[in-house]
């Protein structure tokens, strides 16, 4: 599992910048939300699509630039717009029945076959039809090309699984052997999800940095990126030497509309055919006071994971007892319930796994329930005492705390309000400081100068590891520049080794287990804890036609090409 | 008047410097350069890029590294965007300059022609109105007037006519997709012109009648009407030209102030312009890009007054420049 901390308007599609996202599997109609719309409009997928038009989307964040192996080019919604329309994937995610799972794509002329080793090796087959939009094949050649520059790259966004590789044998154009120099279970988000293949031939020994970073003009996808106006508009059009099938669309435009009460009544005045908003506060009561003529779809069973993040590193969070006592003292479905329930969300999540990747996480997180009583028990068998003020105190300490996330997003402080009342309640002192994103996931976070937390973890493809976040190794520390990403500091006896587990088998059961070993382990140690699924939300007009719907990993316009207007 | 511009500017020179050691510091203090780069699990970028960017020296020399270079047209590289900070700069400071030259000219205009209207009927119940509406145009926020005028202007006409489209157009200062033309940007401009510029005529309307009711009572005034000089003459060859100073000084520091301080108008209507650059910028902690935008808005503040000291003595000829 690929997985990133995202924050409130903006989207991250990589370990740590920005705030809020995507959305995952199970697509269902707004019915009974107040959407107004989506019970009498026809299904998207029902109606007969014209040839040609221009589509225009709201977006509400604009990419930083294009290099997408670079550090500037963490926005999801950059991967949204211009890399899933524009790059070829080994794998690309799919849905199969009930479940979004890694399909190869059609660059691919077979599955990739992996040899356990040792060497662990996967072998590449290309498919000879696939090809660049000049025409050139999509070749070996691509995908040593792009490995390599993430595997050695100074300014490189996520080298996660790339660092595993050892070596690269191109046999011929068709086939590509990856050698490992270590077990890589999650081998299937390489050439996929965050990175997908860049074209050797045009890039191979020039700044790839300078041709990308503004936008570039060729493409392995279905869409080739016509232009990009800073601050304004990226314009896409149909890939005209694309080898699968061509766009319906002549034209899509995604215009950047940062301030959401505007960009709904754009929506609603037809300067937007479609939206994609965060679930802020804002934007989740536009929805449930109706908006005529749209269709609203809202994916409650997303990729992505809210949750309350705890400093263990603290003196007083260092206490198992504590964080279990806190985690009792949340009424973590009251929050739920105020904040998504409108969208269909009811009940907290019970595992460190999104609702995307719920099969490797289990429920052990449902024992902590709002119970003072065992908020006492706990406290007083760890030598605390509640003082005059009704806060618990310890050697003269009181237990008092500091939550944080990102300034300005209304959802977010509100469940800061909601915790800081629930932790009064139980005894403890809570004071919310939040940060601006840069502050917060530069340096509060690394620097573990914090006790409390709110940010979300993001799926972008369907991998269930969870090393990045929870092992002990991946404390921001000197050792690795403060630059790991286990900001909780969670460092539980027995856990790195399940983690290592999920990382290295490639033995789907024994993957399996550890997974939801490593669930169980953490919620008996509360390390953190789970809030929710954040759904997902995209708003498209009746005159859009195809099959819409939200893709957990690759977001709401994976399927562009499919879309069209009504005739 | 040449000498006298061209020592307000010498003059200038030690207020820049100081004042763009002052930015430097402060937000070399607030900011980490290396923020973004610390995320990427890379320590030895993070020391590479200490040693190239010179974080490991004074401060002293690592402003006049970047004043240097700011100077000689070099003003560093996005850490956001990884893209160059002039041509952003550039490209901002156009648009807003574009929304701004409409708005100050609206405005002006505006506020002239209703403060000249109280002036002359100080006390009648158009004063007292109008002095009513200008305290509630001070009043109100921008965003929130925004969003009124998208709602009242563009969405209801447009559903209760049911137009395809909205008479004025609320995001972006052109279509998207399509080639501008002058209508079609002018559908755009409306409201965010009208965002901006409520509170100017508010301020400025205001501004005038004092003005005017001073240079009306004054007794030049008085002479003129006792010869015999026609009504409008008098108030506008006589009592109006009189008030063009201080109206004008006021809005040169206003118009300097707005470069950097549209961020609301910008971000309600999607418009990117400098507003917009510094909040994305201060969000991203981007200081290679809030430094010289901060710079940028400074020199509109020192130029823009040194216009309003020069057009002062201009228009009032008794003042000696």
């Amino acid at each position: 599992m690929q997985l990133l901390n995202i924050e409130p308007n903006q989207k991250s599609r990589r370990p740590l910048t920005a705030v809020i996202a995507l959305m995952a599997s199970a697509t269902l109609l707004l019915a009974g939300c107040g959407a107004g719309s989506s019970e009498s409009a026809p299904s998207a997928s029902a109606v007969e699509l014209q040839q040609g038009g221009t589509l225009v989307i709201g977006a509400e964040q604009e990419p930083d630039c294009m290099d997408w192996i670079a550090s500037c080019a963490g926005s999801i919604w950059g991967s949204y717009m211009a890399q899933i329309t524009t790059t070829p994937f080994v794998f690309n995610v799919r849905k199969n029945g009930e479940d979004w799972v890694p399909e190869i794509s059609g660059i691919m002329a077979s599955e990739p076959e992996v040899s356990a080793g040792p060497p662990q090796t996967v072998t590449y087959k290309f498919n000879p039809d696939a090809v660049w939009s000049d025409g050139t094949p999509i070749t070996s050649a691509d995908l040593k090309y792009t490995a390599l520059q993430i595997r050695d790259g100074e300014d490189v966004l996520d080298k996660t699984g790339y660092s595993a590789i050892e070596d690269i044998a191109t046999p011929d154009a068709q086939t590509a052997v990856v050698t490992f120099n270590t077990v890589y279970a999650g081998w299937k988000t390489l050439f996929s999800g965050s990175y997908g293949l860049l074209p050797s031939h045009l890039l191979e020994g020039k700044d790839r940095a300078a041709l990308m970073a503004d936008g570039y003009t060729w493409s392995g996808g279905p869409w080739v990126i016509e232009s990009w106006k800073k601050g304004e508009s990226i314009t896409l059009v149909p890939n005209a030497g694309y080898w699968g099938d061509k766009p319906k669309l002549d034209k899509v435009v995604f215009q950047f509309t940062a301030d959401t009460a505007a960009a709904f009544q754009a929506f609603k005045s037809g300067q937007l055919d479609a939206i994609y908003p965060s679930p802020q506060l804002d934007a989740i009561d536009q929805i449930n006071t109706g908006i005529p003529g749209a269709r609203v779809q809202v994916d409650a069973a997303s990729g992505n994971l809210e949750a309350i993040w705890m400093n263990n590193a603290t003196p007083l969070l260092k206490s198992q007892a504590v964080r279990q006592a806190l985690s009792y003292s949340i009424d973590r479905a009251a929050i739920v319930e105020r904040v998504y329930g409108p969208l269909g969300v009811k009940s907290p999540a019970q595992s460190f796994y999104p609702p995307s990747l719920s099969a490797f996480g289990g429920q052990d997180f449902s024992v902590y329930s709002l119970d003072l009583a065992k908020v006492d028990s706990l406290m007083t068998g760890d030598g605390w005492a509640k003082g005059a003020d009704g806060i618990w105190a310890k050697d003269g300490n009181a237990a008092n705390l500091k939550i944080t996330t990102i300034s300005g997003n209304l959802r977010r402080e509100l469940m800061e309000q909601v915790i800081q009342e629930q932790l009064k309640t139980a005894g403890f002192g809570l004071t919310i400081e939040n940060a601006a994103a840069a502050d917060l996931f530069g340096t509060i976070l690394p620097d573990g100068t914090f006790d409390l937390g709110l940010w979300t973890l993001v799926t972008t493809f369907p991998d269930p590891g969870l090393s990045f976040a929870f092992d002990s190794n991946s404390i921001p520390s000197d050792a690795n520049g403060f630059s790991g990403l286990n900001y909780s500091r969670t460092d539980v006896p027995g856990l790195n080794e399940i983690l290592a587990t999920v990382d290295s088998s490639i033995d789907a059961a024994e993957r399996l287990k550890a997974t939801q070993d490593g669930d169980k382990l953490l919620a008996d140690s509360a390390t953190s804890l789970p809030l929710a699924g954040v759904p997902n939300v995209l708003l498209t007009l009746e005159k859009v036609g195809g099959p819409t719907s939200i893709n957990p990993a690759e977001g709401p316009f994976w399927n562009l090409e499919q879309w069209g207007l009504v005739k | 008047m040449f000498a006298y511009a061209f020592r307000r500017l010498i003059y200038s020179l030690p207020v820049l410097v100081i004042g763009s050691f002052l930015l430097f510091w402060s937000v070399r203090t607030a900011f980490d350069p290396l923020a973004k780069l610390r995320q990427i699990r890379d320590p030895e970028v993070i020391i590479r890029e200490t040693q190239r960017l010179g974080l490991d020296q004074g401060i002293l020399v690592q402003y006049w590294r970047w004043l240097s270079g700011f100077v000689t047209g070099d003003w560093g590289v996005s850490s956001r965007t990884s893209g160059s900070v002039k041509p952003m700069i550039q490209s901002a400071l156009t648009v807003t300059l574009e929304l701004l030259v409409w708005g100050l000219l609206f405005a002006f205009i505006v506020a002239v022609v209703l403060g000249v209207w109280s002036a002359v009927r100080q006390y009648s119940f158009s004063d007292y109105a109008l002095t009513g509406i200008s305290y509630l145009g001070l009043a109100l926020p921008a965003f929130w007037f925004g969003l009124i005028l998208i709602q009242f202007l563009a969405v209801w006409p447009q559903q209760l006519f049911g137009w395809d489209e909205p008479l004025f157009f609320f995001v972006g200062l052109t279509s998207a997709g399509e080639e501008p033309t002058f209508i079609d940007t002018a559908r755009h401009m409306v409201l965010p012109v009208l965002t901006l510029t409520v509170g100017l005529v508010a301020t400025w309307s205001r501004f005038t009648r004092a003005s005017m009711l001073d240079a009306l009572s004054s007794d030049y005034v008085r002479t003129a009407r006792a010869k015999g000089v026609p009504r409008r003459r008098v108030v506008v060859s006589h009592a109006l030209r009189n008030s063009w100073g201080p109206l004008v000084t006021v809005v040169s520091i206003d118009a300097a102030l707005l470069v950097g301080g549209l961020l609301v108008t910008e971000q309600v209507f999607s418009i990117p312009g400098m507003g917009r650059l510094f909040l994305d910028s201060l969000l991203a902690g981007d200081a290679f890009v809030l430094l010289p935008w901060m710079l940028i808005t400074g020199i509109a503040v020192i130029v823009l007054n040194l216009v309003a000291d020069i057009a002062y003595g201009l228009l009032d000829p008794r003042v000696r420049l």
